[in-house]
């Protein structure tokens, strides 16, 4: 080794294997490019925690919302329309900017490699960080429970997730990105254009506010 | 009429025209305050026979001080890092490393030369800060100097002499002469009005005429200060052209120019001889052995008799039981784990914002700035990749590596763009001060630390405001400081009010164990 600090002195066993099974090789075929790959750090694309937290538990500090118990055929969706800029490229819509840049390279085997890690976290109750009028909020639902359903359990046929045990506040800022139109307005996204026009009927952020918080109390099964 | 000034006197007069921190820096000139706080050694009791366990979660410069420190004093350490590296924001990239952005991983192409490497994170280090240079001293981390002010490096900007760089150089003489004039002329006609003695006056007259070179008359008329046009040697040195004040006065790189590389930035700053990362080498020489790598912390529970960290490792989740927890994961992802933390601690952690930075390098072909007579030191830019380095080492080797854009925040400009568009922009930038830029560079890296794994950020931001600390800023601040349960410290640059420097994060680390060496000795002492 050149140098006693070159990648910690961490080469793992493996990649010392691969070190001398790529030098046995030399002998029978010149040096190529793809040995010297195999010295790489490894990776994959499992980066998911990092932002959303630990087991997908969602991560108020980056305002990433929870993943565990999100049904994979949304989160399917979803991958497949940032890697594609069909959401996250409003310039107003930080939060979605952040993650299309991080999706825009994911492949389609690293989508489903992700699907089913994230499917193996289990799901575990949401701290409660908005409060407001239930009542208020409960009138404002019956229009969103023709899609998402009666108790926010979602509708695959209707292509509409399950919103209950998600994280309020990403919540609140999703439906304020669908009024202002930040997310949903791309042409090919047509589920995003009928939020948007849905959500008109909040209004304002008492609007967002109250919805919301009756959301929190339908309870996961 | 000539009077001696009290030095207390002299303080309020400063006081009055410069505000505390001018008070401040003068206190400690005159010795009156104490001076900057000098590297004291940390008095640590050494546990003897008594066993204590400590996880420290993070292999960044904290975590690592503190189980340098504490191994040291016979605790037993372990140290989780999530990453295949150790040193966080101390990131040295070199031949063949990754550089894990989400979304953007690279491997660097650079030639296999020890000179050829960059700081892609910390890259500069202060001689006032006593702490680290004193473990780079105990750790036989060799330094040398780094160069950020070079007169000869450059001024660019799109407003000023249409968009040609200048050299600092001669922006600062002639911005220095125009200054000085002005303050002259209004010195004389004012002076008998000044709160000055006749002496005073005088000294204060001469200090103007020779920090802008004005000529007889309290003139500027141009200075050999930045060189010649022709000659000087074996000929007269004929005396370049002023440039126009009023055209100068069309940007506002003047800001930079003459004020960049004062305080912790400067001038005399040092680094590490290859790499900023020997440093983090220097700490794994003693303690390496307790590093655990690509163990990511997912939990955390603290309780009343230990500290319980669930951690993800070799795709399974594993136990680490501890009596005392040093955490140096960034706050913004600290959140997001199994915690049970206080309520308002957690507060405190959700306040805390993220800060940005963005660099990029490329490998030149040719040293072609040596040929433009500049070794060392910082171009810097109008425009969005704002500064280029020239490598103060390996001085006249075919090769180095150049930082071609430094972005400190502001809208993640360079972090929403996909590899191509960045390195573009680069492009672009740099041809504006170097013609064959586009042909002497190749093989680019960027690092956007918004989007490296386990950082998304840089610089914790407590202060929502330029003009300091809210009252509850400062109680947040403090609810994080002091020990969860009595067990759990948060430590790291983020634990300063000076965020971003090395230093910062050390201090955070010696803050902590001293904390925890008061609960250690009265426990002992029962
Ligand atoms: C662009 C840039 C320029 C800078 N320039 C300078 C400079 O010139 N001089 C200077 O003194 N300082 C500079 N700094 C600041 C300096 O690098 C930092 O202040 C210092 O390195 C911070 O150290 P830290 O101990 O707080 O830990 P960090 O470096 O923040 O390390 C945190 C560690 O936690 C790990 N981690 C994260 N999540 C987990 C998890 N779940 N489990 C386990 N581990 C986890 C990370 O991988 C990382 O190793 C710069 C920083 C940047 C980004």
């Amino acid at each position: 080794m050149p140098d006693p600090f070159w990648r910690n002195g961490m080469i793992g066993k493996r990649e010392v294997i691969v070190f001398f099974a790529a030098l046995s090789f030399c002998f029978i075929k010149a040096y190529a490019a793809e040995n010297l790959s195999d010295l790489r750090e490894p990776y994959n694309d499992r980066y998911c925690t990092t932002c959303h937290g630990s087991d997908g538990r969602g991560n108020y500090g980056i305002k990433a919302p929870r993943l565990a118990g999100m049904e994979p055929w949304y989160l399917k969706r979803q991958l497949e329309n940032f890697r594609a800029g069909i959401r996250g490229t409003h310039s107003s819509d930080r939060e979605g900017i952040a993650m299309q840049s991080m999706a825009v390279k994911l492949s389609d085997s690293s989508i489903t490699d992700i699907i089913s890690w994230v499917g193996s976290w289990d799901y575990v109750a949401t701290e409660i960080t908005i409060e407001g009028n239930e009542s208020l909020g409960q009138q404002l639902y019956i229009q969103c429970a023709s899609c998402h359903g009666a108790n926010g359990e979602g509708n695959e046929a209707l292509g509409a997730p399950a919103l209950r045990g998600q994280n309020d506040w990403y919540l609140a800022t999703q439906l304020r990105n669908f009024i202002e139109g930040w997310r949903g307005s791309h042409p090919q996204d047509s589920l995003g254009q009928q939020m948007i026009l849905m959500a008109q009927s909040l209004q304002n952020d008492d609007g967002i506010k109250n919805v919301v918080s009756y959301i929190n109390t339908l309870s996961r099964k | 009429m000539s009077r001696l000034v009290t030095r207390r006197e002299l303080i309020n007069l400063l006081g009055a025209t410069g505000g505390t921190a001018a008070v401040l820096q003068a206190g400690s000139v005159l010795g009156l305050l104490p001076a900057t706080a000098s590297a004291a050694a940390l008095d640590l009791l050494a546990l003897g026979s008594t066993n204590k366990k400590v996880a420290i979660l993070g292999g960044g410069i904290s975590g690592l001080t503190v189980a340098y420190e504490l191994n040291k004093r016979g605790y037993d350490c372990t140290v989780l890092e999530a990453s295949h590296r150790c040193g966080g924001r101390i990131f040295t990239v070199r031949h063949g490393d990754l550089i894990d952005e989400i979304g953007n991983r690279q491997y660097c192409e650079f030639d296999d030369d020890p000179h050829m490497y960059f700081n892609a994170g910390a890259a500069r280090i202060p001689t006032s800060h006593r702490s680290l240079l004193a473990y780079c001293k105990e750790l036989g981390v060799e330094l040398e100097v780094f160069i950020g002010e070079n007169n000869n490096a450059f001024l660019q900007d799109d407003a000023l002499a249409s968009g040609k760089p200048l050299r600092v150089n001669d922006y600062k003489t002639n911005m220095r002469g125009f200054l000085s004039e002005m303050l002259a002329k209004s010195m004389s006609e004012q002076q008998m009005d000044e709160p000055f003695t006749e002496t005073e006056a005088e000294n204060l007259l001469s200090v103007i005429r020779s920090f802008g070179d004005l000529s007889e008359g309290d003139l500027y008329q141009g200075s050999s200060r930045n060189g010649y046009a022709s000659g000087g040697y074996l000929t007269h040195g004929v005396q370049k052209d002023m440039l126009a004040f009023r055209d100068l006065l069309q940007s506002s790189m003047g800001r930079i120019a003459l004020s960049a590389y004062e305080g912790d930035y400067g001038p005399c700053l040092l680094q590490p001889v290859g790499g900023m990362d020997k440093i983090i080498a220097g700490f794994l020489s003693k303690i390496g052995g307790q590093v655990k790598y690509r163990a990511i912390v997912a939990g955390i529970q603290v309780r009343n008799d230990g500290v319980e960290i669930a951690y993800d490792q070799g795709g399974a989740r594993h136990k680490l039981q501890a009596d005392y927890c040093f955490n140096c994961i960034p706050t913004h992802l600290a959140v997001g784990l199994d915690h049970n933390f206080p309520i308002d601690y957690i507060k405190a952690m959700k306040y805390v914002r993220r800060g940005e930075a963005y660099k990029a390098a490329f490998q030149a072909k040719e040293r072609f700035w040596e040929k433009e007579g500049i070794y060392g030191g910082i171009t810097r830019m109008n425009n969005s990749s704002r500064e280029i380095w020239y490598p103060p080492h390996g001085i006249h080797k075919d090769k180095g590596v150049v930082l071609a854009a430094y972005d400190f925040g502001g809208g993640s400009y360079f972090t929403k763009m996909v590899q191509q568009e960045r390195v573009e922009t680069h492009l672009q930038d740099g041809e504006k001060i170097h013609s064959n830029y586009r042909d002497m560079v190749e093989k680019p890296i960027t690092i956007a630390w918004h989007r490296m794994n386990h950082m998304l950020g840089c610089a914790a931001r407590w202060r929502q405001s330029f003009s300091g600390w809210t009252h509850e800023e400062e109680q947040m601040y403090n609810i994080l400081q002091a020990p969860a349960g009595g067990r759990h410290y948060v430590i790291g640059d983020q634990m300063s009010m000076n965020s971003a420097w090395m230093e910062s994060a050390i201090l955070s680390a010696h803050w902590a164990m001293q904390d925890l060496d008061v609960r250690v000795r009265s426990e002992i002492a029962k």
